[in-house]
């Protein structure tokens, strides 16, 4: 299974100008960089609360550019009946969001179609 | 308005998310600011006025839920769009009934966006025009008129339809319905109104002296012409002509307003070469213009140049409440600059007032209630206080009410009824007074001399026949202060009862 869903992410890449597209992947990346470390943290110092917020944020972001399995495993830290260990979810979901980072850059950089 | 840029604020705390939103409207072609907070929302929603919303339902500060109830209560109209996760319609079902207009599922593409925020906007639109549309049909005020009666709302839109163009219009109406402020409406409300607005009244202008008075003249066209002079044409280029009482109009005058109304040029008295400007017309009368013209007082070809777009005033009888908003208003008009107290009218004043027929229409209303502030002092105005012939007909039902064939008034406006039978003090018969040609001289008679008193007396009565007892209007002519005619007929009326056996 790819990491993004091509048909939310190519939909988005080829209903936008390539520079606009661009800047949100570029956006994600800032936004993962920051929930990552956030959730890392939070992990680390115990605090169930900001865990689950960046969860909820990381999913969000996720979500927006078609990150569907960063997304899925954020879902999964961020529901309260999850009875996962945070400290293994923690390093899955940096490896989910390298993957779909990935995967963006490579659609940027070949859009489907032109504009 | 869909097609057109429209301002949406985006509410949304997760930056791809807001970049992704940004994007695509960016790329519909519309204004866009961005809020990370429901506090920074309510606050640019108060201060951009936002066409529509797009609305995250997790916010740092507080929920969308919340942030929607908050920018509702403090009047924030702009549409709502709900943008939810996968899972989340159920909140989206919530916020609809929170007044949000529609919701969106995320991620979604540009063309579902441009779908939903297009009907947003439309419904949008569809409901600000229907607030107008009530707004307007329930207006209680336009344009320094008072009413709300749906008579009033006709005129309103009468005015309001022909203001923009250049369409010359017709007032008709009894006396005292408000013509010279329908001719005002029309010239502040059209584009023409940072221009000049120039009332002639054509049966107060001796006839040789009309055209001048219209058209100007030349210095020496005439003996007294020392200098040249404009005419109000000239005064009114760019502007609004109101040539009020234009049945009065004589006839070889209508010929030359004929050429000046096709042409749009006239030539000043006295003067070799015409000109030209551009003046939009209002006309009135309170006679029935057709009626004038079939009885060959009033030139035909005249009567179709002016009477493009008709206005007719109502009278006060058929204006229902409008009686009593009226009344209200001038009441605190003039107590305010009599420097009294009256806050309102009893009961049964009300009651009186609504049931009289005003044959004078508002100025007859505006009389009364100047009368009454003047003469009277309290928090509330009585129906004690009010003239016996309001009290008299008050026990009859309004004329409004009746059939037309028991009302007193005629039903045409071919003869308007006789000017209010001052409610205040009905004058005795005097032969002086009742010679209106010349009501401004001392009586010619063997005995020229009269006391002062008498004197004063007969110039205040013959002023108000004169304005058919306007007496704002007689005071003016008078030089003195309303007031001051309003105390002599108290006092008169007062002495004329003494008298009485």
């Amino acid at each position: 299974m790819s990491a993004i869903d091509p048909e939310i992410a190519g939909q988005l890449a080829s209903d936008l100008p390539r520079e606009d597209f661009v800047r949100i992947v570029r956006t994600f990346e800032d936004d993962l960089g920051r929930l990552a470390r956030l959730l890392e943290s939070a992990v680390a110092a115990g605090d169930e609360d900001g865990y689950r917020r960046a969860a909820h944020s990381l999913a969000g972001a996720a979500a927006a550019v078609g990150a569907r399995r960063l997304e899925q495993v954020a879902r999964i830290a961020m529901d309260h009946r999850n009875t996962t260990d945070p400290r293994l979810l923690a390093p899955q979901v940096r490896l989910e969001a390298e993957a779909a980072l990935a995967e963006l850059a490579a659609l940027a950089e070949h859009p489907p179609g032109s504009r | 308005m869909a097609a057109a840029a429209a301002r949406i604020l985006i509410v949304e705390d997760t930056p791809t998310q807001a970049e992704v939103a940004r994007a695509l409207l960016r790329d519909l072609g519309h204004e866009i600011r961005l809020a990370e907070s429901g506090a920074a929302a309510l606050d640019l929603a108060l201060s951009w006025h936002p066409d529509a919303i797009l609305m995250d339902l997790e916010l740092p500060d507080f929920s969308g839920f919340e942030a929607m109830r908050r920018l509702r209560s403090q009047g924030v109209e702009a549409a709502i769009i709900v943008v939810t996760a996968h899972g989340s319609v159920n909140h989206a079902v919530e916020a609809m009934r929170e007044g949000a207009v529609d919701f969106i599922v995320k991620p979604y593409a540009k063309a579902r966006l441009k779908v939903t925020l297009q009907n947003a906007l439309e419904k949008r639109a569809l409901a600000t025009e229907l607030r107008e549309v009530k707004a307007q049909l329930s207006r209680d005020h336009y344009l320094g008129f008072i009413g709300a009666s749906p008579a009033m709302q006709a005129v309103y839109r009468t005015i309001e339809s022909v203001a923009a163009s250049k369409a010359n219009v017709f007032i008709t109406g009894e006396s005292g319905t408000g013509k010279e402020l329908a001719a005002e409406a029309v010239h502040r409300a059209s584009p023409r109104r940072s221009r000049p607005f120039l009332a002639l009244n054509c049966a107060a202008i001796p006839r040789d002296l009309l055209e001048s008075e219209i058209f100007g003249h030349v210095k020496g066209a005439f003996t007294g012409a020392t200098e040249n002079r404009p005419g109000a044409a000239k005064l009114a280029d760019g502007g609004t002509l109101f040539l009020d009482e234009i049945g009065e109009m004589p006839l070889e005058m209508q010929v030359k307003l004929l050429r000046f109304v096709q042409t749009g040029s006239f030539q000043p008295v006295g003067a070799s070469r015409p000109e030209k400007v551009d003046v939009r017309i209002v006309s009135a009368t309170n006679r029935d213009p057709w009626l004038e013209v079939e009885a060959g007082r009033f030139r035909e070809d005249l009567y179709y140049r002016l009477y493009v777009v008709p206005v007719e005033m109502p009278p006060l009888r058929d204006r229902g409440a409008d009686v009593l908003l009226i009344a209200r208003h001038f009441l605190a008009a003039f107590a305010r600059e009599e420097g009294k107290h009256f806050r309102g009218f009893a009961r049964e004043a009300e009651q009186a007032l609504a049931a009289y027929s005003w044959p004078g229409n508002v100025r007859q209303l505006q009389n009364v209630v100047r009368n009454i502030v003047v003469l009277h002092a309290g928090a509330r105005v009585e129906r004690s206080m009010l003239p016996p012939m309001l009290l008299r007909s008050a026990t009859r039902p309004a004329a409004a009410s009746l059939p037309a064939a028991e009302r007193e008034e005629p039903e045409t406006l071919a003869e308007p009824p006789a000017p209010a039978p001052e409610w205040a003090w009905v004058p005795p018969p005097e032969p002086a007074v009742a010679a209106p040609a010349a009501p401004w001289l001392p009586p010619a008679g063997p005995d020229p001399f009269l006391p002062l008193a008498e004197v004063e007396k007969r110039y205040i009565l013959a002023a108000l026949d004169h304005t058919s007892h306007d007496v704002p209007r007689a005071a003016a002519m008078l030089g003195v202060n309303p007031s001051t005619i309003y105390r002599k007929l108290q006092s008169w009326r007062a002495e004329e009862t003494s008298a009485r056996p």
